[in-house]
């Protein structure tokens, strides 16, 4: 088991709704919450993910601020299409601190992460860091 | 509002301009949006909506706003879509007619509808005043538009459409101040880990 959304791991953002080159998507997926992605206003945003090959995933961990209705989709194709709902949630606003959310993942397969932030508590949202545990699928 | 990588216009703000139909909210935002050389003699009612985008740049910076005015159809007549867009305007944009006294008081109305939608997020707002070439039928002063423009906490602006006179200052006062709200926030995000 290992975080396989993590850049170092090989994983990549490979669109984002906004790109401000302060605070760029893959931020989110550097293994640090210090550093962050920003939203740059409207909404809804979202970011895809790539892994390194197909994915068994168990659990996403998520911090955040500002977000309130927040998607994650997945999808097994070779290119970034055909996404299925995963879950949703409605998140509180927690002020001056991040939100943190943690959802178990049945062991869907994934070759794509896909997160759609449909609203915010604020004209902009930030990730700070995404995780995702889970382990290759081989053969 | 998708962008291929690396093609980051600016930060992106949804203008919403209210106000009585016939005012000249869509008049203004096309003279803007065509760099004031346009201005529509016939008029036309806006039925739904119209959607018109807009770089600008940033004083003192080589950052831009991406502006996108969204012209509000003057008569209530909203599809459910509609409706959605305008969940989360960035900012707020005021119209009336100097000639009428109607479309003036329609004003707090206007804006109390906008503001209902998220009163708990920060929407910066102007006052337009528009016709001031109609001089001699002007019935509404530029003090009765100033107080009110300053008891709700907005800011004053008087242009003629038609002249293509000062249209373009109250869109780069409300570009500027989005992006300096999206300044003020990554520094907040800045101080969360």
């Amino acid at each position: 088991m290992f975080d396989v959304a993590l850049k170092s791991a090989g994983a990549s953002v490979v669109l984002a709704s906004s790109s401000d080159e302060k605070y760029p998507p893959e931020n989110i997926i550097d293994g640090n919450s210090d550093t962050f992605w920003s939203s740059t206003g409207l909404f809804p945003q979202e970011v895809v993910i790539t892994y390194t090959s197909m994915m068994r995933m168990s659990r996403i961990e998520i911090a955040c601020y500002n977000v309130k209705n927040v998607m994650f989709q997945y999808s097994k194709d070779i290119e970034p299409l055909n996404f299925q709902d995963l879950f949703e949630k409605e998140l509180d606003s927690t002020d001056g601190q991040l939100q943190l959310e943690e959802f178990p993942v049945n062991n869907v397969e994934a070759q794509h992460l896909r997160v759609v932030i449909e609203s915010g508590h604020d004209h902009f949202v930030s990730i700070h860091k995404l995780t995702v545990n889970g382990t290759a699928i081989h053969g | 509002m998708r962008h291929p990588k690396g093609e980051w216009p600016g930060v992106n703000t949804l203008l919403r301009a209210v106000g009585d139909s016939t005012v000249g909210k869509s008049s203004i935002c096309q003279v803007f949006h065509s760099d004031n050389s346009h201005f529509s003699k016939n008029y036309t009612m806006t039925t739904g909506v119209e959607l018109l985008v807009k770089l600008v740049n940033i004083p003192d910076s080589k950052d831009k706003v991406e502006l996108y005015m969204f012209d509000s159809a003057g008569k209530e007549i909203f599809s459910e879509l509609v409706q959605k867009f305008w969940e989360q305007p960035s900012v707020v944009m005021v119209v009336y007619d100097v000639t009428s006294e109607v479309s003036f008081s329609s004003c707090a109305k206007w804006l109390e509808r906008v503001r209902c939608q998220k009163p708990e997020t920060k929407l910066p707002g102007v006052v337009v005043a528009n016709k001031t070439d109609l001089d001699e039928r002007r019935i509404i002063s530029p003090k009765a538009g100033m107080e009110f423009a300053e008891s709700n906490g907005l800011k004053y602006f008087e242009c003629s459409a038609k002249e293509m006179q000062n249209v373009d200052a109250a869109f780069y006062y409300l570009a500027n101040e989005f992006y300096k709200l999206y300044q003020e926030k990554v520094e907040i995000f800045k101080t969360m880990s």
